[in-house]
């Protein structure tokens, strides 16, 4: 036989046994330990498992070997090499001592010369993945040129092996003239169809999370900004729309404890929204609070309405809030079509990220109507010590003064109807300050010349827009808990003044006694929290006092303004 | 006629006041104060017989005021406020009465009819004064509240009583009487009360008498009478 065909015969006969070999390897990719490992952190479980996995390629490739002069030609350098550049050197060292011991034990002149090639084709490997991980080329580890040429230098490296150690030199010679060429080209590209093999299933898992991920991410997107108004028919029936089309499954359903609020996709000529729920799956689901799945195949969804309902599985997950079912999600699929298992495990996703969101629109709700709740509180806790006290002042005043006292109560008319009358959230300083004024002019006339008012605000900002309710109880509590305790004269400063893009609005007394009271009272501390939240987290108001001679209350606002909420 | 005096710091609520008593014909109105102290001063002057007292005025309250006047001199009170938060059913058997602001003269006019028949009976006024905690003090045109701890001792020299601290003197309208009844304060002399934690130490004199030194160096005089008591207070 002459040198070329036998090479050429020999180059088939080793593509054939690697084929056996790429079955394997392409099982490997399919088991679910190949799902879950990651090449940068591979940890010593993983590690022994792929010592087992490449050994045993690594000896199989001996095996399937062909018998040539007392030698055998064969793909054992595949297993230690992929090993190498997989794990590391250890792992490619360890992988080529098991081989090689094992072509040892099987004997013939090469016998010694294979057993030490193969750990140092390992140790290829292994150099090889240092170099890569040290030159941050981790992504290299699985490139199929990569693990040809390390497999086409550790072949090259064999041979030489085999010259050097195996014995008699002629009879090696002749050997390494007829394998040399198809055991370098074979293994080569076997490591290489190896790796493609590898890198092409991680890719497609890659590639099917990446898709999972960002159908999941889009969806909670939409759901976020609907659920936002609640939980309710509407909100129902968009979230259904969204779910529907992003998972693309027959229909999607949502309900409460006992109606149906949404029902979206295939069916929807008999499943109707505001019906009781008939499914048998939705009120198991609903009674034992947990996932409740008909796939279609033994477990069959039949659909309680109609006998031609196209519908044949479904998911049904509940929708909790803390804990508490207050409805379900049900995924519906055709009964020409399987349930996906991604369709699954999405569909479970999206009830808990459900549950959270109208956990978090619930507590927001809360959050919402204990701020109107306290504001009312402020309003209707117009102290009844003022309206006395007023009425008292009015009525000694109307003995001397009748046309000051009809002042008075038209004032005193006005802060009422204000505080009554006046909704929303937001008001402009002007109103604010009107309401102040006639509060202001009544405590006045209570306390005449020992109290002095100084108010001194930029007119270009009497359109500011700032959280209703804001000044008044600030001047209130200066004049209660600070001009009222003093003996002597007291004043009330309030102003408004613009400092590079905020504006500044004090309110100053004379009293200093601010320091008194340990906290900031019910009132103060609901305009402070009004103003965080419509006008922004860093704006806020400020304390200073000093004991017996001052205290100022300053505001923070931005200069435009702040924002219905 | 029964003599009154209005207290309330807001100046229509005490010229209101002092109208409608005026047109009962029954109540002479002798003075009205603005704040607890000018009317302390007024009640250990005037002696009115009855005080219409508002309770929330600055620096002392009308409690307060009360409690810093002596049995003996201590005037029916009525309290006039705008609002019972005090809820003030609570004070009516400790007072002679309550008013509310804005005051409806009928009201006013059962409690003259009360204050006449209370007054006619000779019933004493009857105010259950609780312990004085802080004194109102002034120096100069300021007033402050100074509390117990912060004073050493107290003096009168006829023309007024003194609270001496560590390091000042001021003058105030509550009476040494009141002071040694209302607080732990000990007669050291007929013109002293000495609190004993401000003093450093005692020095016999011959005679049975002593005197005290307080911890910032003053001496007080100790007599005879009073040094016994003080020894049993301090177990020596």
């Amino acid at each position: 036989m002459d040198l070329l065909t036998f090479s050429l015969h020999n180059i088939f006969a080793l593509l054939q046994q690697m084929s056996v070999f790429l079955v394997i390897a392409y099982l490997f990719t399919k088991s679910l330990f190949f799902r879950s490992f990651h090449i940068n952190t591979l940890r010593w479980r993983q590690l022994l498992f792929l010592y087992f996995v490449f050994s045993i390629f690594s000896i199989l490739g001996t095996y399937f070997g062909l018998p040539i002069n007392d030698a055998i030609a064969n793909t054992r350098a595949i297993g230690a090499v992929l090993a190498g550049i997989i794990g590391g050197p250890v792992l490619g060292v360890a992988v080529g001592l098991t081989a090689g011991i094992h072509r040892f034990s099987l004997g013939g002149f090469t016998a010694s010369a294979c057993g030490l090639s193969t750990c140092a084709e390992g140790l290829v490997g292994g150099l090889v993945h240092i170099y890569l991980i040290r030159s941050y080329q981790q992504h290299r580890l699985l490139s199929p040129t990569v693990a040809f040429f390390t497999t086409f230098v550790a072949e090259i490296l064999q041979m030489a092996i085999i010259l050097l150690v195996a014995k008699p030199f002629s009879a090696s010679y002749a050997l390494v003239k007829v394998i040399a060429l198809p055991m370098i080209l074979a293994n080569s590209t076997g490591a290489a169809i190896f790796v493609s093999i590898i890198r092409d299933q991680r890719r497609m898992y890659d590639e099917l999370s990446v898709t999972f991920s960002a159908k999941a991410l889009k969806m909670a997107e939409q759901t976020v900004a609907i659920l936002g108004h609640g939980f309710n028919r509407k909100t129902a029936r968009d979230v259904a729309q969204v779910i529907h089309q992003e998972t693309g499954v027959g229909a999607v359903a949502i309900t409460d404890k006992k109606h149906v609020l949404a029902f979206v996709g295939d069916g929807n000529d008999h499943h109707h929204v505001g019906h009781k729920v008939s499914s048998t799956q939705t009120l198991k689901a609903i009674r034992e609070n947990r996932i409740v799945y008909a796939d279609g195949g033994k477990n069959k969804w039949r659909c309680n309405l109609s006998e031609n309902c196209p519908l044949g599985s479904v998911l049904c997950v509940p929708l909790r809030l803390d804990d508490e079912l207050i409805g379900t999600i049900n995924l519906f699929e055709p009964k020409n079509k399987l349930f996906l298992v991604t369709n699954k495990t999405l569909g479970e996703g999206i009830a808990k990220l459900l549950s959270d969101q109208i956990l978090y629109s619930h507590y927001i709700e809360q959050k919402n109507l204990l701020t109107v709740a306290e504001l009312k509180l402020i309003q209707a806790q117009i102290n009844p010590h003022f309206l006395f006290n007023a009425l008292n002042t009015i009525i000694a005043i109307s003995r001397k003064d009748a046309g000051r006292s009809r002042d008075l109560l038209m004032h005193l008319s006005n802060f009422f109807r204000k505080n009554l009358k006046r909704t929303g959230t937001i008001s402009t300083l002007k109103e604010e300050l009107n309401h102040v004024n006639s509060y202001l002019i009544i405590e006045k006339a209570r306390f005449e010349d020992k109290l002095q008012l100084e108010i001194d605000c930029d007119p270009e900002l009497l359109h500011l827009k700032l959280p209703i309710f804001t000044l008044q109880p600030i001047v209130e509590n200066a004049i209660k808990h600070g001009i009222s305790t003093l003996l002597g004269p007291g004043l009330i400063r309030l102003s408004a003044k613009k400092d590079q893009g905020l504006v500044h609005i004090s309110i100053e007394d004379n009293g200093g006694a601010f320091e008194k009271q340990s906290q900031k009272g019910l009132g103060m501390n609901i305009v402070e929290k009004r103003i965080k939240n419509l006008c922004g987290d860093d704006h806020n108001l400020h304390i200073s006092c000093i004991p017996g001679q001052q205290t100022v209350i300053t505001l923070t606002i931005p200069e435009q303004g702040c924002k219905e909420r | 006629m029964i003599t009154a005096l209005v207290v309330d710091d807001e100046l229509h609520a005490r010229e209101e006041m002092q109208a409608l008593l005026e047109q009962t014909n029954v109540i002479e109105v002798i003075g009205s104060c603005s704040n607890g102290i000018d009317a302390l001063k007024a009640i250990n002057t005037l002696r009115p017989q009855v005080l219409f007292l508002d309770i929330q005025m600055p620096v002392i309250s009308g409690f307060e005021l009360l409690n810093m006047v002596h049995q003996d001199i201590m005037p029916h009170v009525v309290f006039v406020t705008a609002y019972d938060q005090y809820s003030l059913q609570a004070f009516e058997e400790k007072t002679l009465d309550y008013l509310l602001k804005p005051v409806d003269s009928e009201r006013l006019a059962k409690t003259i009819t009360k204050l006449s028949r209370t007054i006619v009976e000779k019933s004493e006024p009857v105010y259950q004064a609780e312990q004085i905690h802080r004194i109102p003090c002034s120096f100069g045109n300021r007033i402050k509240l100074t509390p117990l701890a912060e004073v050493e001792f107290v003096s009168t020299d006829g023309g007024g009583v003194q609270i001496n601290t560590k390091d000042s003197t001021c003058f105030t309208e509550v009476t040494l009487k009141v002071l040694e009844e209302r607080t732990p304060f000990l007669r050291c002399h007929k013109q002293f009360l000495i609190n004993l934690d401000g003093v450093n130490e005692i020095i016999l004199l011959d005679a049975g008498r002593a005197k005290i030194k307080t911890h910032s160096g003053k001496l007080i005089p100790v007599s005879r009478h009073f040094l016994k008591r003080i020894k049993k207070k301090i177990l020596l």
